[in-house]
């Protein structure tokens, strides 16, 4: 048993005949402390997974565990407490006419957290943004700017447990070097767990002691880091991840 | 056509805020030809600006300025609506980093790549519909009939980013600015839409200004790089030389990236000289 499992997952959206069975009995478990990646094609599923865990999409079949005790829906004032999630896309996620500022002290306020002034701006410089963003609205900022606001509002209510959607592929070198280096340390510091969604390969192996690779929807294979460095994948699909990894290649002349 | 799609000169963004004018783009210049040019730099760098600017969708209150900037020889600047309306989607266009934000959340995935083809001539509801089917399989989505059908909520991140660039492929356009467009894409699925790419420019002709903070991408599929900081562009590489840049900036994010194989921990992070945003 780990502190956060998932255990044979069924995720189906709508009624037949235009169901979508997005997720197809998908199973890990994650220890406490433990940083855990999930790679995979476009579309198979790694949001969908994420966000079954918060409550944001239909469990239609297996369950979800954490703790060892299986999460209630609707999820309550204390699975929010204990887990957190950076989405994806972080535009859609901000509301647009909230300011930074209030975006970052609303879930304190729903929380209850003292000392919100100080909490705000310390979360800001965690991330890399000055004082001077506090003020602004979402599209006043770039978009690796928007990204780290969005990491900001999920640690700042200091949750055990972040699920990471892509928290760094909207970020240049500099600054996704910066936002792993953070994450890195909060796990050390805070005994953190991460679930974290990434394509990037070399960002997943740098973070991550365990890596699931998914594909149309179904777990394919689960590698450790060790594994992924000596490039023991047993399948197809995480071979061509692997070989894909390297860069561009145009195709071969016909 | 001359071999010059795009010169830009001295381009300039500002926008008005609580502490005076802010200039995001300050002085950017380069010239585009039929070739893949890419544009890197660290996040809030006036990457986007830059390409938005081009198009002429800086939003207000922001005010452009350039000493020259003009298309196939049609001066940009002061250009009309009705100029604009003519050349944009249909003879340039851009894919926004924000696919989702971008994409009319009310109506379907397959209604939006359909009003594309609207500027690419007349043709019939049905050759509309196999045109637009035909380019969400060109961009690799594996079940093209539903998620013409679907609205931009239920679609994931990589086939949001991929419907943003089947709708502005389709009308095959002479210079397209793409901004992070396979950010979300895995790298299978990313190799693909660069290949689409790629044919346009070696085949068709079309001039590929490609936005990115993926070095390693750039190295390897773009020809020419231009490195921006803080609003200006610090150097100009090609792009099979990057690893030979000399800027300490560029240097600098080079040596910032994970690589599979190693572990440094941390990660080597960029000491900002305050003399490269002079
Ligand atoms: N409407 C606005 N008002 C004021 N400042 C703005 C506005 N829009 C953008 N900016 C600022 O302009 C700068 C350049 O933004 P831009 O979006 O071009 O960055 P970028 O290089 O594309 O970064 P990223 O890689 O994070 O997308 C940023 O510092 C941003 O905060
Ligand atoms: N609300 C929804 N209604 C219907 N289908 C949905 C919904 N949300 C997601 N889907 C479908 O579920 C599948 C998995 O989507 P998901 O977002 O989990 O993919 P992903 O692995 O995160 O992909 P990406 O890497 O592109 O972000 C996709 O086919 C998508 O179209
Ligand atoms: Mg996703
Ligand atoms: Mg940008």
């Amino acid at each position: 048993m780990g502190l956060l499992d998932v255990i044979n997952l069924d995720v189906i959206f709508g009624e037949a005949p235009q169901q979508v069975h997005a997720v197809k009995g998908v199973s890990f478990s994650v220890r406490e402390g433990e940083s855990y990646g999930i790679v995979g094609e476009s579309g198979s599923g790694k949001s969908t997974v994420l966000r079954a865990i918060c409550g944001l999409a239909p469990v239609s079949g297996g369950a979800i565990e954490l703790g060892g005790r299986e999460v209630v829906s609707p999820r309550g004032r204390d699975f929010y407490k204990t887990v957190q999630m950076v989405f994806q896309d972080p535009y859609a996620s901000l509301h647009p006419r909230h300011t930074i500022d209030r975006v970052l002290a609303e879930p304190l306020a729903i929380q209850g957290f003292d000392n919100r002034e100080e909490r705000i701006e310390r979360a800001l410089s965690d991330v890399g943004l000055g004082p001077g963003f506090r003020f602004r609205f979402p599209h006043q900022l770039s978009g690796g700017q928007r990204q780290r606001v969005a990491v900001a509002r999920a640690l700042i209510l200091e949750p055990k447990v972040l699920l990471l959607d892509e928290p760094t592929s909207a970020l240049d070198a500099s600054i996704q070097a910066e936002v792993l280096n953070l994450l890195d340390r909060l796990r050390a510091e805070r005994g953190l767990t991460y679930v974290m969604v990434s394509h990037d390969l070399a960002v997943v192996a740098h973070m991550c002691d365990r890596l699931l690779v998914m594909q149309h929807g179904r777990a394919v294979e689960e590698l450790t880091r060790d594994a992924l460095r000596a490039r023991t994948a047993t399948t197809d699909y995480t071979r061509q991840l692997l070989a894909a990894s390297e860069g561009y290649k145009p195709a071969e002349p016909k | 056509m001359s071999d010059t799609l795009l010169s830009v000169e001295n381009l300039r963004v500002t926008y008005p805020t609580r502490k005076g004018p802010a200039e995001v783009v300050r002085g950017v210049s380069f010239t585009l030809g039929r070739e893949r040019l890419a544009i890197v730099g660290e996040s809030g760098s006036g990457k986007s600006q830059t390409g938005r600017a081009i198009l002429g969708l800086t939003p207000k209150p922001g005010i452009v300025t350039a000493d020259k900037l003009s298309f196939d020889g049609i001066d940009l600047r002061g250009a009309k609506p009705r100029q604009w309306r003519a050349l944009r989607g249909a003879r340039m266009s851009m894919v926004m980093q924000d696919p989702k934000f971008s994409l009319n959340p009310v109506m379907t995935v397959g209604a939006q790549i359909m009003e594309a083809l609207a500027f690419h001539g007349r043709s019939s509801r049905a050759e509309k519909r196999d045109r637009a089917l035909a380019m969400l399989e060109a961009v690799q989505i594996r079940d093209p009939k539903r998620v013409f059908d679907a609205y931009p909520h239920e679609i994931s991140g990589g086939m949001g980013q991929r419907v943003m660039i089947a709708m502005m492929l389709v009308a095959e356009p002479d210079l397209m600015i793409a901004d992070e467009p396979t950010s979300a894409l895995d790298v299978t699925v990313q190799v693909e839409v660069l290949r689409i790419l790629d044919q346009l420019v070696s085949e068709k002709g079309m001039g590929l200004v490609f936005i990115s903070h993926d070095l390693r991408l750039v190295s390897t599929f773009c020809d020419r790089v231009l490195v921006m900081y803080a609003g200006r562009v610090v150097e100009e590489l090609k792009a099979s030389e990057l690893h030979r840049a000399q800027h300490p900036y560029t240097r600098g994010l080079i040596s910032c990236l994970p690589e599979i194989d190693t572990d440094v921990r941390p990660l080597p992070t960029l000491d900002r000289d305050a003399s490269w945003a002079l």
